[in-house]
């Protein structure tokens, strides 16, 4: 089917863990959807709001924040003040009426290629059905 | 009740002892019944210091400008500042010595109870009077207000023009002060959320309907961000969207100056900017509901910043401006923070 509709999602990735994970599942030569445009960023814990908001202002369908599991964060802490920042972006931007789907974190550790091919599956999934957000992309 | 004479007293006794650089207080203004910022310096003066339910703006701004003037000058008058707090206002001050962004020292802070009440919406005012203009506004017993207008007093049910925020105020007190005038009446709000749950009981799509209504009315003048004593930044994210690139910018240059946004007032830049401002303020803003005040537009803003407050309290156990000694929202995190939203 050539008109289906085909999320785009960006994928924000720690480097020491997320970003591991998802270059084990490519390595790997595991299988998931060409939809997600990974972006490393140094820790979950360096994300700022600014940067999700840009990429749904820029037109994502859906934004993914990834991080160490807690505890394994290589900045020792930085995913716990990330888990506390992301649960209040969630929070408002399901607020201002943003679908909740559209915006999810997960850990995904470096030997979980399985896990983020799992995550990516399902994201894809759960986007289909709510179309292209418009909401928050620049018009012009 | 708070005795006006005993406020002009202590302000004339600190500014006498020279230990007082300057109060920064409330006055008549020579237009109608709202007050309006006054700085008073000579003891004389002190005369023209009010309190009265019209004080509505938070002052503390003022403290965050004394700082970068103090920082500009080459002989600083190191004296500390007076400063005149209601109970939302003093939440703002331990939040600006929390970030230790103000010294103790560099203020000394004169605390007036709300006396169970607050101060007053004047929109909500200008209604009630049907047109009749107001000379004056006192404190009377328990939630009532007393007007005078023409010559007529009128006694008004607080309750029906206090400002929202003091609707939902938790904090009628000052909680840090050197000097307190007023007694503590204790006056804790039913449902301190409510105009915050009004709004999540729509429906996603009303939601998103009510904010594109409101936010697409913004002219992005940043009255908000002018007003707020938080937004103290040096250089706000926003400032850069006025950075031109030209054929001699350094990469450097461009790298730190990002454009994160547009200058355009359009509805996506409009989300961007108030939402960023939002999350900025989370687990700082002290409710003053000055971004409101101030707003040409009549945008709800301070909901965005009441709903973040909310969800601090509800995920996070956190509440704002009232222990100093406390590390901020951002800067700290428990183990067993929520993380069922992950994956």
């Amino acid at each position: 089917m050539a008109d289906e509709f085909e999320p785009k999602i960006v994928a924000f990735l720690c480097k020491w863990c997320s970003s591991a994970g998802s270059d084990l599942a490519g390595v790997s030569r595991m299988q998931y959807p060409p939809n997600v445009i990974p972006i490393t960023v140094m820790c979950s814990g360096s994300m700022s709001p600014l940067y999700i908001l840009s990429a749904f202002k820029k037109g994502a369908d859906g934004v993914l924040v990834s991080g160490c599991h807690p505890g394994d964060c290589h900045y020792i802490k930085g995913n716990f003040y990330a888990r506390r920042r992301i649960a209040l972006v969630k929070k408002l931007l399901e607020f201002i009426g943003l679908e909740p789907q559209r915006f999810q974190m997960s850990w995904v550790s470096a030997a979980e290629g399985t896990k983020y091919t799992q995550i990516i599956k399902d994201f894809v999934e759960e986007l289909k059905p709510i179309g292209p957000q418009t909401k928050l992309r620049r018009s012009s | 009740m708070v005795n006006l004479e005993d406020l002009k007293k202590e302000a004339k006794r600190i500014l006498e002892e020279g230990k007082i650089k300057y109060i920064i207080g409330y006055e008549r203004s020579p237009n109608g019944m709202m007050s309006m910022p006054a700085f008073i310096k000579n003891p004389e003066d002190a005369e023209r210091l009010t309190w009265d339910p019209s004080c509505v703006y938070n002052l503390t701004r003022f403290l965050v400008d004394e700082k970068r003037r103090k920082a500009k000058e080459k002989k600083p008058d190191t004296r500390p500042v007076a400063i005149v707090v209601k109970g939302c206002d003093s939440r703002a001050v331990v939040v600006l010595l929390q970030e230790k962004f103000i010294n103790r020292e560099d203020v000394y802070i004169l605390g007036v109870s709300c006396e169970g009440a607050g101060v007053v919406d004047e929109k909500k005012l200008t209604e009630k009077l049907k047109g009749k203009k107001a000379d004056k506004i006192e404190f009377s017993e328990k939630d009532h207000f007393l007007i005078t207008s023409d010559g007529e007093k009128i006694k008004i049910p607080a309750q029906e023009i206090l400002a929202e925020r003091c609707l939902e105020c938790r904090a009628n007190f000052p909680v840090i002060y050197d000097e307190v005038l007023g007694e503590k009446v204790e006056r804790r709000p039913e449902d301190p959320f409510k105009s915050i749950e009004r709004i999540e009981s729509l429906s996603k799509e009303e939601r998103w309907a009510f904010w594109k209504e409101q936010l697409d009315k913004c002219i992005r003048c940043y009255a908000c961000r002018s007003v707020c004593p938080m937004c103290y930044c040096d250089e706000c994210v926003v400032d850069t969207i006025s950075f031109a690139v030209a054929a001699d910018t350094t990469a450097e240059e461009k790298a730190q100056k990002i454009k994160w946004i547009e200058r355009s007032p359009d509805s996506s830049e409009n989300f961007v900017y108030h939402l960023v401002r939002a999350i900025h303020l989370a687990g700082r803003c002290i409710d003053c509901g000055e971004c409101e005040r101030a707003c040409p537009l009549d945008i709800p803003v301070r909901l965005l910043n009441k709903k973040l407050e909310k969800e601090a309290k509800e995920l996070f156990d956190y509440e704002v401006g009232f222990d100093p000694e406390k590390p901020s929202l951002a800067s700290s995190f428990k183990d067993d923070d929520p993380e069922d939203f992950i994956r």
